[in-house]
């Protein structure tokens, strides 16, 4: 009887495990999800998901709004329990869940920064030290230390309140609160969700300085496929509670798997893949790999569809060319902008053309 | 057209001038001047009201009056904040829970506090409860006591602290609780580091709403307490009703007065100077 419980264990760990029959966590591996579920009431917040987190990477958790992405990082906080049978999340190998929230060495920042608004900046930043009981004269050095790697004087800003700041001034001293405790790896939640678009880019690139100077992992959560592109070495994404996807952001982009990941990442066209004599499949061609060319003009080698220009649209760095394609499917092509005014694309509304591009740019996508 | 939104406040303010202002007027004005035999005063300015306000017997009615005041206070704070931050966490229940809190004001304050009569009597609810459960043999001595009192202003005055508290609790994001749980606070630091001194305001607007009326209050004093017990508010009206000493009830009004704008000043000054930003 125990026998054959522990083969049907065994069996179904084969089934989940893409990998082999026994969980193995390779040795850089720091956060390991197992089948993490959670459910609010009858709402699946997350389903079963499954992946792992590289000592040191940067990894994104990127999806639309609802898709679970907040929920999976808060359940490694532990600010979210997942269900009873919910599976386990390992931290360095050992489930966390023995482990109250407060007495994990992580450290997170939140969308609305979630400052301490009767503490100074100083008194914020020394908030985690203080609950780890650091000596006060550490504290200080830390805390100075801390501000300073976030580009903020201590001397100017540590007496201030956080009300006194301005946004990107009050993520910079969310982000020294959190690093100052030195943690094990630091959950972003949305962190530059509020910021202007010019700071936004500021503090991407500061966010990649730090992961790679202190060589804190990082998990992040963002909605924005762009700043998940930019700052990941690798992107889960997630739609419906469950990673459709994982991999580097060359990956995501070039080789989405399913509809979902290459709609959600970039812009893409999506073909029935009997137009190019695929039957039942759906394939994928990002706009930029796409050329036009007069009919009858078409390299060889290439693959193409012949259509009539909708419209053009000038976006400065490209213009892109809406292309009512066989059957009316509208098809867009993205043309480097070499300079309308000395050098303008020939093709106008109404103009018969052919969209082409080289076959192994053109992804098969997966049910899903 | 100009508008002239001095007008609107007309009526309210001729209102306040004929039934606040000018009664006000008139209190100081009777505090200087001599007692009639009868009630009422004669002509003529003496401090002689002042004077006696200063008299032991009365210096411990006020000292009575500031310390069970000041108790009230406190206890009414301690049970408040309880309740009302267990109703700011209650979710969809906390606008049925807080109609709970402001029910008793359904029912006049006289009534209620003559059921804590019937409660607190010899024979009342609490003594027959006692007896009956063996826990006593001789009936306590309930009613008429200091402890009558206050448990009556406290009875009285709890939903002035819980409402306040409630407001400032139901106002604390909680995501700042995450943020020192994700910082290593366990729930109990996180309450005194963060919940606690956030919801400052609410208790200091609490304790002032229970203060204030406390220092006033000669109904329960009257109903529940003894002899002893008289308060300030008691003194105040026994010069005007049997006492017949206007100029002395009068005095003694404008020291609760000064009393309770202390408090205020207290509070406001505190409120606008904020938290200093630039403590260590």
């Amino acid at each position: 009887m125990t026998l054959l419980r522990a083969l049907s264990v065994s069996l179904s760990a084969l089934r989940v495990s893409p990998c082999g029959v026994f969980w193995s966590v390779p040795a850089d591996t720091l956060v390991e999800y197992r089948r993490v579920s959670k459910h609010y009431g009858a709402h699946r917040a997350v389903n079963a998901v499954s992946f792992g987190i590289r000592r040191g990477e940067f990894f994104s958790l990127l999806g639309p709004s609802g898709c679970g992405k907040t929920t999976t990082l808060r359940l490694l906080a532990g600010l979210e329990t997942p269900d009873a049978d919910g599976g386990e999340i390992l931290l360095d190998g050992r489930p966390i869940q023995a482990l109250p929230p407060w007495e994990r060495p992580l450290a997170m920042v939140f969308q609305s920064y979630a400052l301490f608004p009767h503490l100074t900046v100083a008194q914020n930043v020394a908030f985690g030290l203080e609950q780890r009981k650091r000596p006060a004269a550490e504290i200080a050095e830390r805390v100075a230390r801390a501000l300073a790697l976030v580009r903020l004087d201590p001397g100017t800003y540590g007496r201030r309140l956080p009300g006194q700041l301005s946004g990107g001034q009050r993520q910079r001293v969310a982000l020294a609160r959190a690093l100052v405790v030195e943690p094990v790896i630091l959950l972003l939640d949305e962190p530059l969700g509020a910021l202007d678009l010019q700071l936004r880019k500021e503090m991407q690139l500061e966010l990649r300085q730090l992961n790679r100077d202190l060589g804190i992992t990082f998990l992040y959560v963002t909605h924005d496929q762009e700043e998940a592109l930019t700052l990941s070495d690798r992107i889960a994404v997630m739609d419906h509670a469950q990673v459709a996807q994982i991999g580097s952001p060359a990956e995501i982009y070039e080789s989405p798997r399913t509809e979902f990941v290459a709609r959600f990442v970039g812009e893409v066209n999506v073909l029935d893949g009997a137009l190019v004599g695929r039957p039942g499949a759906r394939i994928a061609v990002r706009p930029e790999w796409m050329d036009l060319f007069a009919p009858g003009a078409v390299p060889a080698g290439e693959v193409s569809l012949p259509g009539t220009v909708r419209q053009v649209v000038y976006l400065g760095e490209t213009l892109h060319v809406h292309v009512a394609g066989p059957g009316g499917q509208d098809l867009t092509v993205a043309l480097r902008n070499e300079g309308q005014t000395t050098n303008p694309i020939p093709w106008r509304a109404g103009d018969a053309v052919a969209v082409a591009w080289r076959p192994e740019d053109l992804q098969l996508l997966e049910e899903g | 057209m100009t508008e002239r939104p001095g007008r609107l406040l007309a009526p309210g303010l001729a209102w306040l001038a004929l039934f606040f202002a000018a009664p006000l007027l008139m209190v100081a004005a009777y505090s200087v001047m001599p007692a009639a035999p009868f009630g009422g005063v004669a002509r003529g300015f003496t401090l002689a009201a002042y004077a006696r306000l200063a008299d032991p017997l009365y210096a411990g009615i006020v000292w009575r009056t500031l310390w069970l005041a000041t108790v009230t206070t406190l206890v009414s704070l301690l049970l408040g904040y309880p309740v009302a931050y267990v109703i700011a966490r209650s979710g969809r229940w906390r606008r049925w829970l807080l109609l709970l809190v402001v029910l008793p004001f359904w029912t006049s304050f006289l009534v209620r506090t003559y059921a804590m009569i019937f409660l607190l009597r010899d024979t009342g609810l609490v003594n027959t409860l006692l007896l009956k459960l063996g826990l006593i043999q001789a009936p306590l001595t309930l009613l008429y006591t200091p402890g009558a009192v206050l448990a009556g202003l406290v009875y009285g005055y709890l939903p002035f602290a819980v409402l306040p508290i409630y407001a400032a609790l139901e106002k604390l994001d909680p995501t700042l609780l995450e943020a020192a749980t994700t910082l290593g606070a366990p729930p109990r630091t996180a309450f005194f580091r963060v919940t606690l001194p956030l919801s400052m305001p609410g208790v200091v607007a609490a304790a002032l709403l229970v203060f204030i009326p406390s220092l006033g209050s000669f109904l329960t004093p009257d109903l529940l307490g003894g002899a002893k017990t008289s308060l300030l508010g008691n003194l105040i009206q026994a010069q005007f009703t049997t006492a017949r000493d206007w100029p002395f009830g009068s005095a003694a009004s404008l020291l609760l007065l000064l009393g309770t704008f202390a408090a205020l000043v207290w509070h406001l000054r505190r409120r606008d100077a904020g938290p200093d930003p630039l403590a260590p």
